[in-house]
């Protein structure tokens, strides 16, 4: 398990009176995040037209970003491709590339590529940081502007943040409530009084404070997409699941020492392993009989642990609501719904799991859904990982 | 008069009781008799271990009342058992 955590989200706000956006964001992951690219491309005019160049755009700087290709050769590739406006006679989108590579050490590699979109913003904590760019003027055939590139390569340390964002948000409050502009001075400000008042604030709810706040100044009715994309790089929140009691009895204690030094959430699924638990922890586990419902058994309450369930029926019925993205305010009051709560808080989940095999469930009678032990953490890790991006881990006692 | 001591009930709440019809055991409070209700104390527990034992003569769903454990218990059957509890 990695000891640093990388969290990127972004928030949108279209131009008013567009059902797209003209500015496009992508992230994709690869080798369980040790790299993760995201682009954020603004393309000119809005609505539909600027969205294809934006999605061009994007999509290309994504893709040649994974190769080793040099980076003014890809620049000009993409600035080649795009199509040429009917109206303004040029063919042109913004766009800035952070790719962002997991260090050894508790740092974060950045290599930002930027194209004429606003300056990016670093905060170290809450302090902004300025850094230097190296330009590169591309020079290229047929080129309506001197086209130029800024490149910078930098670590994130743990606490520290990037902003990337579209010129909606400079721009908004232009010729309303700002004479200019929110301006680059403007956001930075106000960035550093959010993380002031909120120093662990998510990428996702950064980005949309700010978002709000241009949306604000433009007086509700935007004058141009406003987009912000937000990396935050800090120590991940951790959960344990503990299913199933040992294979072999004395490792008992073991477990619950495992569970014991464990930082961060646990979660213990399993009749059973609880008793095991509270017997060894010495501490009461009482069943909570107003959360329950009548697919899922109801759970119990232990202190030192966040929560207690039922094993096999709780763990597919959360198994399948994930594989179904199924949001957890949808979920009836129940063990199920606590636990994927948890799972959704968390970025890094490792899984205990017991291998002795229980009598009780080999009775032809049960029905068929009380399936292997093994195969259904399985699907809850794939789920995990696909669907929510979470990292996950596995163990057998 | 002194007061008669709550009848301890324990209603097991494991997966292989959960299913057996011990889900429906759980809504005890719509089909138990009031006076009853008030007369027992009534928990889960999450598993008697009945299912386990092989000298256990009866299937799931298990209740415990009163320190003996009853098998194949429907809310019927409940209802029986626990007025002839409180009157014991």
């Amino acid at each position: 398990m990695n000891d640093v955590f990388i969290d990127v989200d972004y928030a949108q706000i279209y131009k008013h009176g567009q059902k797209i956006g003209g500015d496009v964001f992508l992230l994709s992951r690869q080798d369980a995040s040790a790299q993760i690219v995201c682009t954020l491309s603004d393309g000119l005019g809005s609505g539909v037209k600027a969205n294809v160049l934006a999605s061009l755009t994007a999509r290309m700087a994504h893709k040649l970003s994974f190769s080793p290709m040099d980076l003014t050769h890809s620049a000009k590739i993409i600035m080649n491709t795009l199509p040429v406006c009917k109206e303004r006679k040029i063919s042109y989108a913004t766009f800035t590339i952070a790719d962002l590579r997991r260090s050894n050490e508790d740092e974060v590699l950045v290599n930002l590529v930027e194209y004429d979109n606003p300056s990016a913003l670093m905060f170290q904590g809450s302090i902004p940081i300025q850094w230097e760019r190296d330009k590169i003027d591309l020079r290229r055939d047929g080129a309506f502007k001197q086209e130029v590139l800024g490149h910078s390569q930098f670590k994130l340390s743990i606490g520290s943040r990037l902003l990337i964002f579209s010129d909606g948000v400079t721009q908004a409050g232009m010729g309303k409530s700002l004479p200019l502009g929110w301006r680059l001075e403007g956001v930075r400000s106000f960035a550093q009084k959010v993380i002031e008042r909120d120093p662990d604030i998510s990428s996702h709810d950064l980005a949309r404070e700010v978002v709000s706040r241009a949306h604000t100044l433009d007086r509700l009715t935007a004058k141009d997409d406003i987009t912000c994309m937000v990396v935050y790089v800090r120590k991940p929140r951790r959960t344990l699941v503990v299913t199933g009691p040992p294979f072999k009895q004395e490792q008992d204690s073991l477990l619950v020492d495992k569970i014991q030094s464990f930082e961060g959430k646990r979660i213990v699924s399993g009749g059973t392993t609880a008793q095991i638990v509270s017997r060894i922890m010495n501490r009461q586990l009482k069943v909570d009989m107003s959360c329950w419902s009548p697919q899922v058994p109801p759970c119990s309450k232990m202190e030192g642990l966040e929560l207690v369930t039922e094993g096999m029926l709780t763990l597919s019925k959360v198994a399948t609501a994930l594989e179904q993205k199924r949001p957890a305010y949808t979920l009836p009051n129940d063990a199920v719904k606590k636990f994927i709560q948890i799972m959704q808080e968390s970025d890094q989940v490792h899984f205990i799991v017991g291998t002795k095999i229980n009598e009780a469930h080999q009775d032809p009678s049960i029905p068929v859904e009380i399936g292997i032990r093994r195969t259904l953490i399985g699907r809850l890790q794939r789920a995990l990982e696909d669907n929510y991006l979470k990292e996950t881990s596995l163990e057998y006692i | 008069m002194e007061k008669k001591e709550k009848v301890s009930v324990k209603i097991c709440v494991g997966t292989a009781c959960f299913v057996q019809g011990g889900a429906d055991l759980l809504l005890y409070q719509d089909f138990l008799d009031p006076v009853v209700l008030a007369g027992c104390d009534i928990q889960g527990v999450s598993c008697i271990g009945g299912c386990k034992d092989d000298a256990m003569q009866v299937r799931p769903p298990y209740v415990e009342i009163a320190g003996q454990v009853f098998g194949e218990m429907t809310q019927e059957k409940l209802c029986k058992l626990l007025q002839e509890a409180i009157h014991a």
